[in-house]
């Protein structure tokens, strides 16, 4: 019986090319992915599109098809459909697959878990009709199935492709309220020069703001006080801009703020993490490859701070390169000859990276609820007041809020409300994030049925010789 | 800091102490390493159980039992206490055998809490039980309560009385100097005329300070929870002769135990899941209620508790020590406890004596008198 050498959880851009850098060292890799197909969120069905003309998603969509086509390539064992519910410190992995649960041993684990939007909690957010951007690009990208007629909030790249997306094949958009404040574009200036560096970046994002602009949409900026209308289905937004309250009426809002690192891998396994104040979100810490605070697991890709997903390649083989030095594959020379040219591509990128944390940085008015009554917790409908007693009663940390509340009980377990309940407790107690702490997330990672773990057996798969 | 009495550990034995002696009018500073009810007191299974008690610990368990019934009201807080009863199920013939063998001893003692129930009572009760159990026995006071609730009860209702909680300060040296206890804590030094040692799975290295060796060893029991299911058991439910522990809370999800044991990592105030155990817990539930089969877990975890080698937890004074307490090593039953413990340790504190016989439960009970 074998072990495999590395097992990486997560096929986007950093698990597919780290994969491929580790096959073509000879290793034994598995990979296991949620989808029924590799590509990770940026490049879900890229290989496989179910739309007529998927040149409409763009070309950064479309580069994602060479990637998979290459990684399915690599001599890699690929689980799909492969639902990770617990990571083992010592290298044991269980998850599901198929309505049963398997268990594999693996000596180095690469960690790819992605990144997740951050919650917008303004009045409404939780009305049926209210969805994040990003669930406008997965309904796109699997399913082809579009929203006629909706209206966009919100900041962020993102929020702005998907509007162009929409655009590109004739789907009505009522229109983009821009959350941005004025004084992100005053605190970003002084970046720009250095981010000019990153010239092709820069005219990306300015094409698609121009496209959006051409198209005619109408598109409000500087916009606050959003509120979802509507008391049991959303009817729409009211927002105020320019001095102006405007109410705009839809039967979707789709909202859209930023994106930050799915933690629940990393914090599930007690990795250590911090407080990133300049994309004001928790991130593990990791070295420049991904290595953590547990030497054997490393972590890859926007899920160890949000890169983008040409950083997160970059950052797959990095963190490849340095797996492969500890299985003895690579002298400690080599693994940092290989990895200079990627470790100054990353480096060039900072600059660009810093000008657009800085003009997208989240206000606490859209990242924190702002009234009384607004839900943070969904799964267990608590309010922003029901934390707020929990804290008056002396629950100052996440988790004796947790048990006191049963906020982050549910079956999401905390993973939605995890930075909004930090973020509280951090105003409150009028500290910073990294003070106050974060939720013990506890095993299984997802739902489980009873049947399944009870038939749970230890079977070990063996790695192909 | 200064204070009449010095609790280490603020858990519900802790809290509940504080909140006795406070409202005699004694001050108290309860020193808490982590924060209150933050291991085995704040997430136990709830249980708030008096069947099945070893005989030794039954004045004790009554008497508190009869406190849970009231004890939102005396603490002007809510402990999610319900009275839901509970039933120990027997599978098979020698279960009810055993469960007569029981009845007589109870019996002699006066005890009459416990009540046989034959099969078709436990069907009436729990129409969705496996139709092959053959009956079982019932205790109508017992029930559930939210564990990290109930201890933050306690700790509020001790606060209201002047008590000082201190979170985050972990006691690490206690020397007896004249008439009171210097205590060092991580930043903060106490000084006190006595000190009670509530400090759960660390409570033998307390022990230690305090000057009384004690063969205590920890362990890390393991609970998991389902997402919410329609209502189908209203009594807490445990089996006479097999792993099985299982609750329904108002909310509908069900909470599994059954006394399997993860891995306990004290040094790292952490612990680990054993997965196969945790796989046959499964097993024996749905073996006991096919209904849960389609149930989803939705949060596994262990807790890290203190266990004594004769599963009896030490009450009283230290052996070693004066003006020195011990309340600890309650081996996975001692939230029920809590509140005649508290009771009791502010009666030994205050007066020096108590109504029950604490005989079984001394610390020295271990010693070897020859090698």
């Amino acid at each position: 019986m074998s072990a495999f050498d590395c097992a990486i959880v997560g096929a986007g851009p950093a698990g597919m090319s780290a994969a491929i850098a580790m096959a073509e060292a000879g290793v034994r890799v598995v990979v296991l992915d949620r989808a029924s197909r590799a590509g990770g969120q940026i490049y879900r069905s890229a290989a496989a599109s179910p739309l007529p003309d998927v040149a409409a998603l763009g070309a950064d969509y479309t580069v994602g098809a060479d990637l998979i086509a290459a990684y399915e390539r690599a001599d890699v064992t690929h689980f799909a459909n492969a639902d990770v519910w617990h990571l083992g410190e010592d290298g044991r992995i269980l998850f599901s697959q198929d309505g049963e649960s398997r268990e594999l041993h693996c000596r180095e684990m690469l960690l790819c878990p992605g990144a997740m939007e951050r919650p917008m909690p303004i009045h409404g957010w939780t009305l049926p009709g209210v969805m994040t951007a990003g669930a406008a690009q997965v309904m796109l990208k699997s399913d082809a199935v579009v929203a006629e007629g909706a209206v966009f909030a919100g900041s962020g790249p993102l929020l702005y492709l998907i509007v162009a997306q929409y655009l590109r094949l004739g789907v009505s958009v009522k229109a983009l309220i821009d959350t941005t404040p004025r004084q992100n574009y005053v605190d970003a200036v002084p970046l720009m020069p250095r981010a000019l560096r990153q010239v092709a970046m820069l005219r990306k994002g300015l094409s698609l703001l121009r496209e959006i602009r051409a198209s005619g949409l109408p598109v409000y900026r500087f916009a606050e006080d959003l509120a979802v209308l509507g008391s049991d289905k959303a009817q729409g937004l009211c927002f105020a801009t320019k001095g102006k309250q405007r109410k705009i009426h839809a039967d979707t809002v789709f909202l859209h703020h930023g994106v930050q690192p799915n933690l629940n891998m990393t914090r599930a396994m007690g990795l250590a993490h911090h407080w990133n104040p300049d994309q004001m979100c928790w991130q593990v810490t990791v070295d420049v490859f991904g290595q953590s605070s547990v030497p054997h697991v490393s972590v890859a890709g926007d899920g160890a701070g949000i890169i983008g997903a040409d950083g997160a390649r970059t950052a797959g083989r990095l963190a490849a390169f340095n797996i492969l030095h500890r299985l003895g594959k690579l002298s400690l020379t080599d693994r940092d000859r290989q990895a200079r040219e990627d470790l100054s591509g990353i480096k060039e990128q900072i600059p660009f990276r810093r000008f657009i944390d800085r003009l997208y940085r989240p206000t606490d008015a859209l990242r924190l609820p702002q009234e009384p009554t607004t839900l943070v917790c969904r799964c267990e409908e608590q309010t922003m007041d029901d934390l707020r007693a929990g804290f008056e009663q002396g629950a100052r940390d996440p988790n004796a809020l947790k048990s006191l509340t049963r906020c982050g009980m549910g079956p999401c377990q905390g993973r939605q409300c995890g930075h909004v309940v930090s973020g509280l407790l951090a105003q409150w107690r009028g500290t910073d994030p990294e003070e106050v702490g974060y939720y013990r997330l506890r095993s299984p990672l997802r739902l489980l049925s009873l049947d399944e773990l009870s038939q749970y057996k230890p079977v070990i798969l063996e790695a192909a010789e | 800091m200064k204070a009449d009495v010095l609790i280490v550990g603020g858990g519900i034995q802790g809290c509940a102490t504080a909140y006795y002696l406070s409202k005699q009018g004694v001050s108290v500073i309860v020193l808490e390493k982590d924060y209150s009810g933050r291991h085995a007191s704040g997430v136990n299974a709830g249980g708030v159980r008096l069947l099945g008690r070893d005989m030794a610990e039954v004045p004790l368990s009554k008497a508190s039992m009869e406190m849970w019934q009231t004890l939102d009201d005396e603490l002007g807080e809510d402990t999610g206490f319900r009275n839901q009863s509970l039933i120990n199920i027997a599978v098979d013939e020698a279960d009810i055998t055993a469960l007569h063998e029981r009845q007589v001893k109870m019996h002699a003692l006066g005890y009459t809490h416990e009540r046989i129930i034959d099969q078709s009572e436990l069907m009436q009760r729990l129409p969705h039980v496996n139709p092959d159990c053959v009956g079982g026995v019932l205790s109508e006071l017992d029930g559930y309560a939210i564990p990290y609730k109930a201890t933050a009860a306690f700790r509020r209702a001790a606060e209201r009385n002047g008590a000082q909680i201190v979170e985050g300060e972990e006691a690490l040296g206690l020397r007896r100097v004249g008439n009171v206890w210097l205590a060092q804590g991580t930043g903060h030094r106490f000084e006190a005329e006595t000190v009670v040692n509530c400090g759960g799975a660390w409570a033998d290295r307390i022990a230690l300070m305090i000057g009384d060796n004690v063969p205590l060893s920890h362990a890390a029991p393991m609970l998991m929870i389902t997402a919410r299911v329609p209502k189908f058991a209203a009594p807490v439910v445990g089996a006479v002769s097999r792993q099985l522990s299982f609750k329904q809370f108002e909310n509908g999800t069900a909470l599994i135990g059954g006394g399997a044991k993860g891995f306990a990592d004290r040094a790292n105030n952490r612990t680990r899941l054993d997965y196969a155990k945790l796989a046959s817990a499964a097993r024996t539930t749905a073996e006991f209620f096919p209904i849960m089969r389609r149930a989803s877990i939705n949060r596994m975890w262990a807790g890290l508790e203190a266990y004594m080698p004769d599963n009896l937890p030490v009450i009283g004074p230290a052996a070693n020590a004066a003006r020195a307490f011990h309340a600890f090593g309650f081996s996975a039953h001692g939230f029920q406890m809590g509140p005649v413990v508290g009771q009791v340790m502010a009666e030994l504190v205050t007066g020096g004596t108590t109504r029950f016989d604490l005989s079984a439960f001394r610390i020295d009970r271990f010693d070897r008198k020859v090698l």
